[in-house]
This record gives C-alpha cells, structure tokens and sequence, in this order.
C-alpha cells in the first residue's frame, strides 16, 4: 500500500544526528580544535567576528594556577545563574584542581568532578562546538587539550507558558506550547509519561541549525511512516528554519494542492492524542507550532474538545461544522446558480422578494458576490494585520460601509450581505484555519463555475474536489482515510464521534501491529443491585458479587 | 496494468453505482408497461447468470484482464481483433451514455447551451479522474456513494410525504401475461443495465480478495436491481403508465411532482445532483476499461497518457452518433441491442467460457479455485514485502 515499504533497516540508525554529523564529516574533513588555547580562541574570535556578545573568561587553575583554561558562552542565551554558580564558580573553588595535575587528567576532572551541569560532553570539531556556543551552552576550552567541554546551560528569556490563542477550547488543559523545544517536549512527556515516548533530534539548516525533533510511542507509531519522516527531514538542505510552517512545505507529499497535508497544533493535549494514535508529531525550535503526521483531512474538522465532551454532544458538534464547512465552500455558489440559472428552484415569494431587491442592482449576480467577497477579504486581512487599537475602526467602518452604504448605494442587493456574510461567519467556524483558507480559495472556483453553468457546473466542480482530495496522500496514508477507502472500525470517528468506550483499536493505517487501545468491556453499567450500596468504591468484582 | 487494488466493498459500490448510472435516466422496460419493475426483476435474475458466465472466465485468468485471457482462449490473431472490438465497444458505450446525459440536460435545464459544451465538461472530469487511475476512483465512488444514499433516502422520504404515490397505477399485474414480461427481459433489461457489467472484467483483476468477486458482484446487482425495479414501480405509481412512456426522463417528472409543505418543490436539483454523479461513474468504468484495454493491447506502458486522447475521441463520437435525439433513442433500443449487446454481452463470453472450460477440461475443476487461492496467496507475499 504504501510507495515506500522497503526492507525495514535496523533500528541501530536510531540517532538521526549520528547519521547527519556522519554525513557532514563524509562530505568535509572534520575541523578539529588545536592544542594551544590562545590559538583556540584566536580561532573563534576570527570565526564569530569578534562579536560583542560572546563572553570570553580565562582562568588559571590547577597547582600553582599554571594550567589556563577559558570559558565561553553568549550573553543572554544561557542562564546567567546557571554558568555562575556551577561552572565558573566550582571551577574555581574545587579542591580537586588544586592538587597536581598533569594537563592530560584536567579534562576528566573538570567533566567528572566539577562541572555541576547536567548535559555535558567532550567535543574536538569546531563544528559541533560553534554549535553548542551558539545554541546557549558554555564552552571550557583547556590549554593543551585539543578538546573542548560543552556544557548545556540553555536559558534566557523566553515566553511563559501561556494559554492557547489559536485552538481555543472551553473544557481542557489551558496550556499552549510556547517557543521553547525543550518546555514543548516536556508538556507533552508531563502527560505520556511512558519510557515508550521517543524522541529523536536533528538540526536542520545551514545558518540556523534549528533543533529539530520527531517525537512518537515506540510500538504505537508505524515504522515505515517512523522511517519515511527521518528520510524526509534529513533530505532538507536549505538556509533556515524560521517556522515549523518551512518544514511542513518541504517534506509534504504533494505540493500542487490547497488542502494541508500536515497537521499542526497548539496545544500538548492535542499531540498526546495524536501521538496515541500512532501519529509522529515534529517539534520545531522557536515556534508553537507542533506539525502532527500523517494528517487526515477529518482531522482538521476535530478539536481536542470533542473528546471531552459527551458523545452525542460532539456528534451534534461535528455535523454542524460538517455543514459549516459546506456553506463556506459553495455558499455564494449556489446562491448565483440559483438566481441566475434555476429560478424555478427558489419558493415563489421568496423569489419574488429577491427580484425585487436586485431590480435597482446594475451587476449580475456574479460580479455582485465577487465584489462583496472580495471586499471581505479584505477587511478581514486589514483585521488581522492591523495594530489592536484600530481592530474596532475597522468593525464599524466594515459595518457600516459593506453592509449599509452598499445597499442604500444600490450596488448589492441585501440578499447578497447576508450569504456572503454567513459564508464569511462560517469559514471562521472552521476548527482549523489551515482549512478554512484552502476552503477561502475553492469557493471562488465554485463560483465561476456556478455563474457559467449553473448546478452542472457546481457539481462538476465539486466531483472534481472529491477527485482530488481522494488522490491526495499524508506520508503514503490515503488523505480521506477512513471513509475512503473506508474503514467500517474507525469511521466511528469521522462526522460522527462514537462513545470513548468504544475505541477499542488504534487506526490501522498509522498504528503499528499492535491496535488494541483499551481492554473490553469498557462500558459502563449501574450496578446489578436495584438498591444502590453506598459504597464508595463500586469495582467491578463488586458488582459481579452481587 | 497499473499497481493498484481495490477492495471488495469498493467493488460492490462501483457497481452499484454504474448500474444506477444511466438506468436512472431513462424510462427502462417501459415496453412492459405496469408490469416494467417485473421486467426488471427478471432482467437481474439474467444479469446473475451473466456475472457469473464473467466470473468463470475470470477464475480461470484472475490476474489479466479480458484483452490479454482472450487471446490465451481463442489463439493470439483471432484473440487480437475481438479484444480490439471490444474495446471499441466500450469506448461506444461510454459516448452513448454521455450523449444520453447531454440530452436530458439540454432538454430540461440548458435549452440554449450546445450538447458539444455539456459534453466537454464531463469529459474534462473524467479524464481528469481517469488519469488519476482506479485506485482514486474507486474512493471517491465510496465517498459520493454516502451522498447518493442520502439523497435517495430524502427523495423517497418526500415522495412518501407528498401522498402522490397511488399504488392502483400498478394495476393490474401481467395483464397481458408473462410473456410481455419474458420479452422486454430478453430485448432489453438483461443487456441494459445488467449485461453491461461486462466493463467489470476489466476491473475484477485488480480485486485484493479474489474469493469475495462471486458473492460481492451477486450482491450488488442484487441490490441495484431491487433499486431500479422500485423505482421504476414508484415511477409509475406516482405518473401512470401513459406518462412514464412519454416521458424522456421519468424520474425527473416524478421528483418535479413533489410537493411539501407548500414550500419544498421544483427539486430539479435533486436530479441533476443524483444524475450527474450516477452517470459520472457510468462514464468513469466505461472510459477506464477502453482506456486499459487499448493500454494492454497496444503494449502501452502508461497508460494515462491514453485518457487525452481517447477522452477526445468520446467526445466527438457523442456528438456525431446520432444526428438528433429520437434517433439515439431507436438506435439504442433497436439496433444496439440486437446487433451489440447480444453478440458482445451473451454470446461471445459464453463461447469463450465454453472454450476455457473444454481447454482446462484435463486440470481437475478444483484447480481453478487453486488458481484464485494461488493469487490470493501471492498478493499476501507481496503485502509482506
């Protein structure tokens, strides 16, 4: 089924890095540190431009302080209290250093003994080492030593875990990933906390070398979709990495259409449940946003909540914006085809009231939408980019303008204001702007082809969608999985959201050869008894007892 | 052939979905006047014992497709020239049910808009979904088969509502004896749309269970002939005889009947919706079997490169096969039916069955099951690698 099934390799290449420093060092001579420690830092200086936020602070230790060593990181990268008290500080009062020692031994003491950092190790390629410096960690260069110590004392000012502003959700955890990978992964280990939770790190980008981690349950995920995510993230050779956004377009599957093929999220709930799935989500340093893979076109209509909330609820939930979704596609579409070209179709009275509205209009119904949903987009783009404090200029001049003067003006009928703004109300009802955008762009093909050729047209066009979006493809997964092909087991969980006890197995498609996801019998029942015991723990060996 | 499979549920609406196609449209076995749902019925029970004249000939080649078992059956030159008039009968079957569409749209909905126009539409989408290949097709037939059901329970819900069905229409039952029934059977019904599954032989090669064809296609054809005899019984309960026969696209009449609550009426709609995505598919199983076939014949390795071409090629000949629509009509009830379907349908796979079975007379019969077990036992090789 997929394009890619290969014999799978062993799992010894676990370690995407090894693979890639392997592959920089077969492409280059390794760069190794010299010896002399003023040479060292001459080295650096000339490579960093002398830059003035690289702090540079030599020491002398050891007997009689005749072995000098120099500690280097950036200003404002590392916390400050971090490289003060456990580095600089036990370097300089260790016992340890003060005894005799030959240059040789000073390396193992220092990364045994003294430093006080959790992440350490011993590098010699300048490459790795620039690196370490650049990315917040502390270099101790040794004189002597053609080696060099980094130590991870990553910090500085980030953004606070904050609530999410993107997936909002009334039930759930308020927390939102913020730009930090580290705090984004933990958020998520914080809730699967589970030795099977694996991550693996890969820097990408030549100037930026952006951390980059695929995170997955070992056992849970597929191997061969585990396999195709390393193959593509390493196969990225590109400049920078600004936004998780760079890599969702390089690794896609297919470019040439609307539809996101990859998922991304906000919120930590939302990846660990993905991840349970048998999703790989990625992490991209600098940025909120977590790319989920492979991603279903159902998934962009689910928000976390659903899952929270009663089953009929969500299902009640997941129709509307099944029709929401409808309407923000062929809204204005069938509103030209139907006064344009199927009169007969539209009660009497209503037809009526519509011809008399567009007597005094000089535009076909056609140009009428186009010139009201363009406007629209519009004052939607001027609302978002604008600064806050203009946001309510922009409502009442939006208000006033498109929705009274234009009547009153008699350039659109008021018919019209109402369907483009209910397509308008419900492309933001949309759970995921990825799609809603996609749906933004559709809709204005739907309507040529309505102004053209009426309902033929509309659902020619509309054939063609559900053409396309069946041929589309998420890391080899078919993209309408699982109605269609369709999968009798899982569509439980498409427009509809079955009971949470009746998930008994994981999608076959993405999840590895173990599905079963929770035991049987998961269904709750009353007590046996007609009595309720008041007990205050009713188990299920209680209840057979009984 | 393309590396593709399709599942037994994607079969069994594929189908459903070809057999409703054009059967929807037109007024089928209405030379049986009342009794036409019976015709129907009978037709279907011919349309079994077509499947699986098709389906013996499968179990004996259920790798290759009808263009490359024909040549192994009848010798390689004679094989050569019924594969070619085979897929010519294909791409003529394709071109009569668009130009069929073309007309009902022309004369219901787009009086002032030319057949050539409508025509280029559909055959843009179907070139487009062909390129895509089977694999695509076959899912986007299930997810449009979520809205055809729907819409098929709404408008059998609104016809209920209305009151406009009147069951004495039916009235009364084989007034002219079984014969009339037995005789639309054998001029009509049992070629079209039963006989017509012939188109299937192209596609049971690419089935990922080979053992579930039997029962599937026997399903499905029950099914859709339960569909259209009802529908055909509805048609004439709510139109009366007189003008279901008069009529071009009784079904259309009907839905144009409705009438709820003073408000839900005029549903054209709900037909073109129904029409359009029914013969889409027609179109779509049609134009993907001439285009494989004339792929596998002429040794043509991609064979989506054949969908322009062979898609143009549709197009005019729907244009050109008839020089109006009244002569369309008679050429299909008389002509092709006789001339075509016959031969093409009936006689020509039963030879051929006949030929393959007397050919594999020495191997014991279990061995043609063997085959379809060998093949199954292959494809799970392959899921492994």
């Amino acid at each position: 089924m997929f394009s890619f099934l290969k014999p799978k390799n062993q799992r010894s290449d676990r370690k995407i890095q090894d693979i890639n420093n392997q592959n920089q060092s077969n492409n280059r001579p390794p760069n190794l540190i010299e010896s002399s420690l003023s040479n060292n830092l001459e080295v650096i200086k000339q490579k960093t431009g002398n830059s003035s936020d690289i702090v540079i602070r030599p020491l002398k230790i050891g007997h009689n302080s005749k072995i000098k060593i120099a500690i280097l990181y950036v200003k404002g990268m590392v916390d400050n209290q971090l490289v003060n008290d456990f580095v600089i500080e036990s370097i300089m009062n260790n016992q340890n250093l003060s005894e005799k020692l030959a240059p040789q031994d000073v390396l193992e003491v220092l990364t045994e003994d003294v430093v006080a950092v959790g992440g350490i190790k011993v590098v010699s390629d300048w490459e790795i080492l620039f690196t370490a410096l650049m990315s917040g960690g502390t270099i101790t260069l040794i004189d002597g030593i053609s080696k060099g110590i980094c130590a991870s004392t990553q910090g500085g000012q980030r953004r606070s875990v904050q609530e999410s502003t993107t997936n909002v959700s009334i039930r759930g955890s308020k927390e939102a990933f913020n730009e930090s990978i580290e705090t984004n992964i933990a958020m998520v280990r914080r809730i699967i906390n589970n030795p099977g939770l694996w991550v693996e790190s890969i820097n990408i980008g030549k100037m930026t070398k952006t951390e980059v981690s695929i995170m997955y349950i070992n056992g849970i995920a597929k191997n061969e979709i585990i396999e195709e995510v390393r193959k593509r993230l390493n196969g990225i050779d590109i400049d920078g990495i600004l936004e998780s956004g760079y890599i969702e377009q390089l690794i896609e599957d297919q470019t040439n259409t609307t539809f996101p093929t990859i998922h991304h999220t906000e919120r930590p709930d939302s990846v660990a449940g993905n991840l349970l799935e048998g999703k790989i989500a990625i992490f991209v340093n600098g940025t909120p946003f977590v790319l989920l893979v492979p991603a279903l076109f159902i998934d962009f209509f689910q928000s976390v909540e659903d899952y929270y909330e009663r089953f009929d609820i969500s299902t009640a939930i997941r129709f509307l914006r099944t029709v929401i979704f409808f309407i923000s596609l062929v809204g204005p579409a069938i509103y030209i085809a139907a006064t344009t070209f199927h009169q007969e179709m539209i009660p009497t009275k209503l037809a009526l009231i519509i011809s008399a509205q567009r007597e005094s209009v000089p535009f076909p119904a056609f140009f009428e939408a186009l010139i009201m949903e363009i406007t629209f987009e519009i004052l939607r783009e001027a609302g978002i980019r604008m600064p806050k404090a203009m946001g309510s200029t922009i409502s009442i001049v939006g208000a006033l303008v498109i929705g009274q003067a234009a009547i009153q003006a008699g350039i659109v009928s008021p018919a019209m204001v109402i369907v483009v703004s209910l397509t308008a109300i419900a492309s933001f009802a949309t759970p995921s702007y990825a799609v809603a955008i996609s749906a933004r762009l559709v809709r204005f093909i739907f309507m040529v082809s309505a102004a053209t050729f009426g309902f033929y047209g509309v659902i020619l066009v509309f054939i063609m969608l559900i053409v396309h979006l069946c041929s589309l493809r998420s890391f080899g997964v078919p993209y309408m999985t699982p109605l269609a092909p369709f999968i009798r087991e899982e569509a439980g969980d498409t427009i509809f959201r079955r009971p949470i006890w009746a998930y008994k197995k994981r999608p076959r498609l993405m999840s590895g050869p173990n599905r079963v996801s929770q035991g049987e019998d998961q269904k709750p029942q009353p007590p046996r008894t007609r009595t309720i015991k008041n007990t205050t723990n009713v188990g299920k060996g209680e209840r057979n007892e009984s | 052939m393309e590396k593709a499979k399709i599942s037994a549920y994607q079969l069994f609406i594929l189908i459903i979905l070809f057999e409703l196609g054009s059967a929807l449209l037109v007024p089928i076995a209405i030379e049986a006047k009342q009794d036409a749902w019976l015709a129907i019925l009978v037709g279907m029970v011919g349309g079994f014992c077509l499947y699986l004249v098709y389906y013996g000939l499968y179990s004996y080649y259920p790798d290759i497709p009808p263009t490359e078992y024909i040549q192994k059956i009848i010798g390689s030159f004679f094989g050569k020239i019924f594969a070619f008039i085979y897929v010519l009968y294909f791409i003529y079957l394709s071109a009569r049910v668009l130009r069929d569409f073309g007309e009902m749209l022309i004369t219901d909905f787009y009086w002032e808009t030319p057949l050539f126009i409508l025509n280029t539409l559909m055959v843009l989408i179907v070139i487009y979904t062909i390129r895509k290949g089977i694999e695509v097709l076959a899912r986007t037939s299930e997810l449009l088969f979520i809205l055809i059901f729907l819409l098929g329970i709404s408008v059998l819900f609104l016809i209920v509502v209305s009151g406009i069905i009147q069951i004495s229409n039916l009235e009364p039952v084989l007034e002219e004896g079984l014969k009339l029934v037995i005789k639309t059977t054998f001029t009509q019904t049992l070629y079209f749309p039963f006989g017509e599954l012939i188109v299937f032989a192209m596609i049971l090669p690419y089935l990922k269970h080979p053992e579930k064809v039997k029962r599937i296609g026997l399903l499905a054809i029950g099914l859709s002939g339960l569909i259209l005899a009802s529908l055909m019984a509805i048609n004439v309960s709510v139109l009366g005889v007189n003008n279901v026969t008069r009529s071009p696209f009784p079904l259309l009449s009907t839905i144009q009947t409705i009438e709820v609550a003073g408000f839900l009426e005029r549903l054209d709609v709900y037909f073109i919706l129904i029409t359009v995505i029914g013969v889409f598919f027609k179109i779509c199983v049609f134009f993907y079997a001439s285009v494989v076939g004339t792929a596998n014949l002429f040794k043509v390795k991609e064979s989506a490169r054949l969908a322009f071409p062979l898609g143009l090629a549709i197009l005019i000949l729907s244009i050109t096969i008839a020089s109006n629509f009244s002569e369309h009509v008679k050429e299909g009830l008389h002509v092709i039916t006789l001339y075509l379907h016959l031969p093409l349908q009936v006689i020509v796979p039963s030879l051929l069955l006949l030929i393959a079975f007397i050919k594999n007379k020495k191997k014991k019969s279990k061995q043609s099951k063997n085959l379809i077990l060998k093949r199954k036992y292959r494809l799970s090789e392959r899921d492994k690698k």
